[in-house]
Parts: structure tokens; sequence; C-alpha cells
């Protein structure tokens, strides 16, 4: 039977059995008595366990755990993949897509690097021999993508800091299968990390993690995030809502940018941060939309859409309707293989999802920062191609853009990635940002 | 003139009858309306061709953020509220004439009943201080045609006035004379927090009533409806039977009330002059009896913008009327996180 948490047996709560989109499984009931003993259980124990632990070690118990869970053929895989379909609403191809961007960015390469780089903050900036307490980071995840854990889990364990993760009631599955994975691949971790869930917002259950936490990151909708922050004054980092684009220019190649661009569209069914909503180009913008549509529907055909939410079809019904109405170019795809429209009105608007992309032409790609300026701080990722597109990187910087990349690129980040802005290590230091410049 | 033959029919005057204005309707549009005459191009659809109002090109709500869609020179401009950093709905109307005659033919029964010139208390900001507001402009002629003695209205920019809310209730349960409250379901919150907070309840006469509109769009704060039923029941010492909703939206020159004694909730009921359709959010084709889908509304009252409208909402048709099972998604930034409020569309 599959659980939704993973912790330390003796301080697992009791359990009950649930149904949802067609799945059995069990869930932990956790109370405020119950979660405190988990969290000082991870804060003080757990610590010790990490302090104790070969980071060697450590490392190969975390790539073996991640290529487990890549390879679609593992038990691992064969158990959580047919369930996180229904539970993330994506495809089976799209979700093996997802996950494999996700892992992909953390993998040996990228974990081993993390752990050098963490080595080193250690040699120069050691850590207070007196902190015995608080070194716990509870991390608060959002339901919109699968298997977003492990971002956040990898450099705080390669900063030996024992981890709780509260997965959202949406897709409570992935974390806790992660972690007992990686319990299974190195025992010693057992004291150290946890992954369980309730539902968000019930402050009396959450002030005792909150509060033993040193480090509180909180993914999530605004008044989640909101909520959470002003729990935690001064040890929490907020990752919330944010918009991706991409800037093509007339120099680059454009079936390679197409390709590229569709990728970046498709991947999560456009529901990350780094998926791209909006493209400017000061090419031809026709072409490179019936280049894009193409590529979409290809991208369709081996990473279909996920079940259709008739609320969100309804809004790009609206999109391409009105796109008709204004007689925009919108070349022909089926509603679940995405929807292109050249919009003349350059102003960035969020798509309503489902693959919806605007291509906005200027006359000359620096239009695009004065553009954007409204959305300073909201902004997270741009694909850039051509020369000059990457002569903008320092001024989308400027507008709070954290990633730049090659179409194709843009929403697989490496461990490494400064997530908003600020590089991981700093995530998880002591005092409280907002990942939001 | 079209605009006042329609206002007759809203009326009930006999005369024309609704597929005929309808067909006059889109008659209207084809010839002053090039946004509306490409889509009926590209459907190979004339005045001439139409056959029944159901072929007229459905124009999507989001059409208002970017077009302006009045068939003759505008007398109002309406725009939507919203969140921060949205473009707002604005809609360019020709036919205030016609907005009054459908407040005058639905709100007394929807909500007077028996009433002759009750006290009537506004929650929703006046025209002064919100020219561009549509539910200003409906208040405001309920308030002119049928508020009594006494009636006044307490919002402002800044919010509820709340003190100038508490003398007004206080005054009505002295002289025990039923009032109507005209809100948002937002006031709503604003005034019952305000109650809570000075632990102060009302017991309005027998027979007083609210209108409540709007809902939460773009606010921070949510009270869940039966959270807020309770309230209002509790504050204010008026039942559930006794709150009556309206849906409406900007682009909408007609407005649709509930029912809340014939015991379904969220019913709405359709007047004469417009008629609905339930659509297959992926098809557009209309969807089979008890099926939910999208809502699309004709109505005849908004012949001077769009008269087949396609909604965000999702909708099962209902015994003439329709029942609101929810809203579509806006556009929303994604943060590797959940929905945002931070609307953008």
């Amino acid at each position: 039977m599959i659980h939704d948490a993973a912790c330390p047996e003796a301080l697992s709560p009791p359990t009950i059995a649930v149904e949802r989109h067609g799945v059995f499984f069990t869930s932990a009931q956790w109370a405020p008595e119950s979660l405190e003993r988990l969290a000082d259980h991870l804060d003080r124990v757990g610590a010790r366990a990490l302090d104790r632990l070969d980071p060697a070690r450590l490392l190969d118990a975390w790539s073996r755990t991640v290529g487990r869970f890549r390879d679609p053929a593992s038990a691992e895989s064969e158990a959580l993949r047919p369930v996180l379909t229904r539970f993330c609403a994506l495809s089976g191809g799209g979700l093996d897509a997802a996950l494999d961007a996700v892992l992909g960015g953390v993998d040996r390469a990228a974990a081993g690097r993390l752990f050098t780089e963490a080595r080193n903050r250690e040699a120069t900036r050691p850590r207070p021999a007196s902190r015995k307490r608080g070194r716990l980071v509870a991390v608060v995840l959002a339901g919109n993508l699968p298997a977003l854990a492990v971002q956040s889990l990898l450099p705080a364990l390669a900063r030996r800091r024992p981890v709780l993760l509260k997965s959202p009631t949406s897709e409570p599955l992935f974390a806790p299968a992660f972690v007992r994975a990686l319990v299974r691949a190195e025992p010693a971790l057992e004291a150290a990390l946890a992954a369980v869930t309730w539902r968000g917002g019930d402050r009396a259950l959450e002030a005792p993690v909150l509060e033993r936490a040193g480090t509180v990151l909180a993914y999530g909708d605004r008044p989640a995030v909101d909520s959470i922050s002003e729990r935690t004054a001064g040890k929490c980092v907020v990752y919330g809502p944010k918009a991706s684009l991409a800037v093509i220019s007339r120099q680059a190649d454009r079936v390679r940018a197409a390709v590229g661009l569709a990728r970046d569209v498709a991947l999560f069914d456009q529901r990350g941060c780094l998926s791209i909503q909006a493209v400017y180009t000061d090419g031809d913008s026709r072409a490179l939309a019936t280049a894009l549509a193409a590529e979409l529907a290809e991208r369709a055909a081996s990473w279909p859409a996920g079940p259709l939410d008739p609320t969100r079809v309804a809004a790009v019904q609206q999109l391409r309707l009105e796109a008709r109405m204004r007689g925009l170019y919108q070349p022909a795809l089926p509603l679940a293989s995405g929807t292109v429209v050249v919009d003349p009105i350059p102003q960035f608007r969020p798509s309503p999802g489902l693959r919806t992309v605007r291509i906005h032409a200027l006359q000359d790609l620096a239009e695009v920062v004065p553009r954007l300026a409204a959305w300073q701080g909201r902004l997270q990722g741009a694909a850039l191609a051509g020369g000059p597109a990457w002569e903008l990187e320092s001024v989308l910087s400027e507008l709070g853009i954290s990633r730049c990349a090659k179409p194709g690129s843009l929403q697989s980040p490496d461990a490494l990635w400064h997530n908003g802005g600020l590089h991981p290590f700093d995530a998880l230091g002591a005092s409280s940002q907002d990942a939001e410049p | 003139m079209l605009s006042e033959r329609i206002a007759a029919f809203v009326a009930g005057e006999t005369g024309d009858g609704f597929d005929a204005l309808a067909g006059e309707a889109f008659a209207l549009h084809f010839e002053h309306s090039p946004p509306l005459r490409r889509l009926a191009a590209a459907a190979g659809l004339t005045p001439e061709t139409l056959e029944n109002w159901r072929q007229v090109p459905l124009i999507p709500t989001l059409a208002f953020k970017t077009m302006k869609l009045a068939v003759a020179e505008p007398r109002e401009i309406f725009r939507s509220s919203g969140t921060t950093n949205a473009t707002p709905s604005v809609h360019h109307h020709p036919y205030p004439e016609l907005y009054r005659a459908v407040i005058d033919a639905t709100f007394p029964r929807a909500l007077l009943g028996n009433l002759s010139r009750p006290p009537m208390l506004s929650l929703v900001p006046s025209r002064e201080d919100a020219p561009e507001s549509s539910l200003a402009f409906m208040i405001e002629h309920v308030l002119a045609s049928w508020a009594g003695e006494g009636s006044r209205t307490v919002a402002g920019p800044g919010g509820v006035k709340a003190r100038s809310a508490r003398g007004f209730l206080a005054a009505r349960q002295r002289d025990r004379r039923p009032t109507v409250l005209l809100s948002t379901a937002f006031a709503l919150v604003q005034l019952i927090e305000t109650l809570d907070r000075l632990q102060l309840s009302f017991r309005l006469p027998v027979g007083s009533r609210v209108f409540e509109t709007g809902g939460y769009k773009g606010k921070s704060r949510e009270l869940d409806r039966p959270e807020l039923l309770a309230a209002l029941e509790r504050r204010l010492g008026i039942p559930p039977t006794m709150v009556v909703t309206e849906y409406g939206m900007t682009e909408l020159t007609s407005h649709f009330y509930s029912s809340p004694r014939d015991q379904r909730p969220g019913h709405f009921a359709v007047p004469p002059w417009v008629r609905l359709r339930v659509l297959d959010p992926e098809t557009l084709s209309e969807v089979r009896d008890g099926e939910s889908g999208l809502l699309a509304i004709f109505d005849l009252a908004n012949v001077g913008s769009a008269i087949h409208l396609l909604t965000e909402d999702v909708a099962i048709a209902d015994d003439g009327g329709f029942r609101l099972v929810g809203r579509a998604a806006s556009a929303e930034l994604r943060g590797c996180s959940l929905l945002s409020e931070e609307l953008a569309g």
C-alpha cells in the first residue's frame, strides 16, 4: 500500500485508508504533538546523524536513488508513475519528460558539483559549533509540478541540514516515496529526513514545525506563501508565482528555436515558473509561429497533454476567439496540442495555459525591456536565441529574471540554479528572504 | 430605433418577438462591428442567411479587454474592477436607457415583492466615487426609483463607512421598517467583520432582505457563502431565504437573480429577452441537458456591443435557467506553485 508519509517508524502517527483519483493509499493523521516530536527528532537526532555521515556516501546514495527514479523500469518508477499521472494531471509521456527534466538537474554530476561547493563553503565559513538547534529545514511544497521536492532536498543535504518536506494534499506521494528510497540507499538518513502532508493553512498544526525549523522554504500561491511568511519572520524564503518568456533574434535558426521553444512550452503542460508563456522576436513572427505550431503538434504526439481542465479550456477558447475577432494569425492546432497567436500588442500577458503562447513582433529586441518593466520581480526565466537576444541578458537580469538559457534548456536548470536570484545555499541561511527581488 | 423596440420588449409591451429582434440585432452588428463581421464571414454567415439566433457568432468576454465593441457612439463607459495588474474589461455602452429598462423589469420583481419604497442601505460606492462601475450605475437607478426615506449609501473609496451603516441599521431596528441591503459580497464581509469586532448585532424587521452580487474577485479576504449567510442572520437577523444573489458582469447589460426560496442553491432565472446555451468547452457545441459546460448568453439588451457572449463560467442549464458550477481559470503566473490571485488577463 502506498503511504503519504516517510518518517522514523516510532514517530509515525495513526493512519487511515484514503482513495483519491482512484488510488488507494494510507494517510498519516498528524496532530500538533506528533509533528512537534517529529520536528524535534529531526533537528536533534537527524542533525547528529548527518554530521557523522561521510559526504561521499551521501552523494552516492543520492545518485543511486535519483537514478532509480529516472529509470522507468525500476520498481520505484513502476509503482509511482501510474499514480503520479493521475495526481499531477499529466499524460504518461508528459510525466516521464517532467521527471527526467527535474531529476536530470540533480543527477550525480550536478549533485557532485553542489557537494564540492558545500565542502568549499564549510572550509571557508565553518558552521558555528554552538549551533545545536534550528538546523531543521522545513520545505512547504506546491502541487503543480512533480518531483520538485528534490530541488530543495539536495542543497539541504549537501549542507548537512535535516529536512521536513511538507507535500501538498494535491500530490502527497512523490516526496515520501523518494525519501523512503533514499533511506533504503543510506539508512543513516532515516533520522534526518521526513516527508509528510497535511491540509495547508492549519496554523495550530503547523506552529511546532515552523517554530522548530531554522529555515523555511515556501513554494506556492501568493496567499499560501504570505501566510507562512508572516508566521516565520526572519527565517523564511518564499518562492511565489512567476512567469517566463523567450526572446528570439532574427539571426537565430528559426527551426532550431521552434524545436526548443516547443519543449519549453509543453514540458509540465506549461505549469512551471520556467514555462514559456510569450515569445518576442524581431524576425518573421508568422514564420516563427508556424514553425512553433508544427513543433507543438510533434510534442503533443510524444508528450500528450494531461486531462483537459474545462475551466482552463474555457480561458483558451476565449483567447482563440478573441484572436479570430482581431484577425490575428493563428496556425491551426488541436486544442490539446497548444495554441499559438501572433499578437501585435506587445504587452506581456500570462498565458492561460494548455501550451498557449503569444508571439509578439518587435522592430528592435531592446523594446522588450520596457514591455516587461511592469512585471519586474515576477519574471523567472528567459529563453534566448541569437546574439542580439543574448545581449539583453544583463538587463533581463535586472528585471529579476534568474535564468537565461537557449530554447529547449530553459526548463532544465541544475542543482546550482539561483531560483529567484538566490543561491540554493544562501536560501538555507538563517535570515528571512523573499526569492522575488 | 432597434434599441427602443428592444426596450419595449424588455418592458413586456407587445410588438416584435424575440427571434425577429435577434435577427435585426445581428444585422446591426454585421454592419457596424468589423470584428463580428470577420467571425460571421468565416462561418459564411450574413443577415440574409441567418436562420436563428444560435448561429450568431460568439463574442468572448476577453474581447472587452482588447476591443471597442460598441455599434453606436457610447454614452456610458463601464470598466470592470479587478486585481492589481489586471487588464479591465471595458464596455462602451451606447444605450443606458436600455440598461435602465432591464433594471426596471427585473429588480422590483426579484427584490421588492410587496415592499413599497423601503429604506435602502447601499454598500456599493456611488456613481460619484465609481463613475465607470456598471454596478454603481445600477444601484443609482435603483435608489432613485424605489428607495424610501432614510436610504443612504455608506461606501466610499476607502470601503464601507461602518459608523454610518450602524446608524442606519439601528434606526431600522427602532422604526421597524423592513429594509433592503444592496451590496457586493466583499462589502458584506467588511460590514460583518466590523460588527463582529464590535460584538454588535441587529434584529432588522421581518421582511428585510439583501441584494448580494460580485463575489470576491481580486480580494484577499474570502468567506464561504454558507458562512456569509450564517453571519448575516447572526448579525442582522436576515435569514438565508431573504438573500437574493445577482449574477452579472460588466460585459452584459442583463443580469440574473437567484430565487433563494425555491430550494435550488445557485439557480438563476432567465428573463424573456435572454437565451442561454451551455457549450462543450472543447468543441463549443451544445451539451446535452443536465451536463455542465461553458455558459453562452444571448442578450438582446446587449445590442449596443455584443449580443451572443461566451462567458468564462461553467454552468448547467436547469429548468429554464442555469446553475453556476465554476469559474474559468484566468491567466496567472505560475511559480513552481499553484494558482495566483494576480490575474493579468
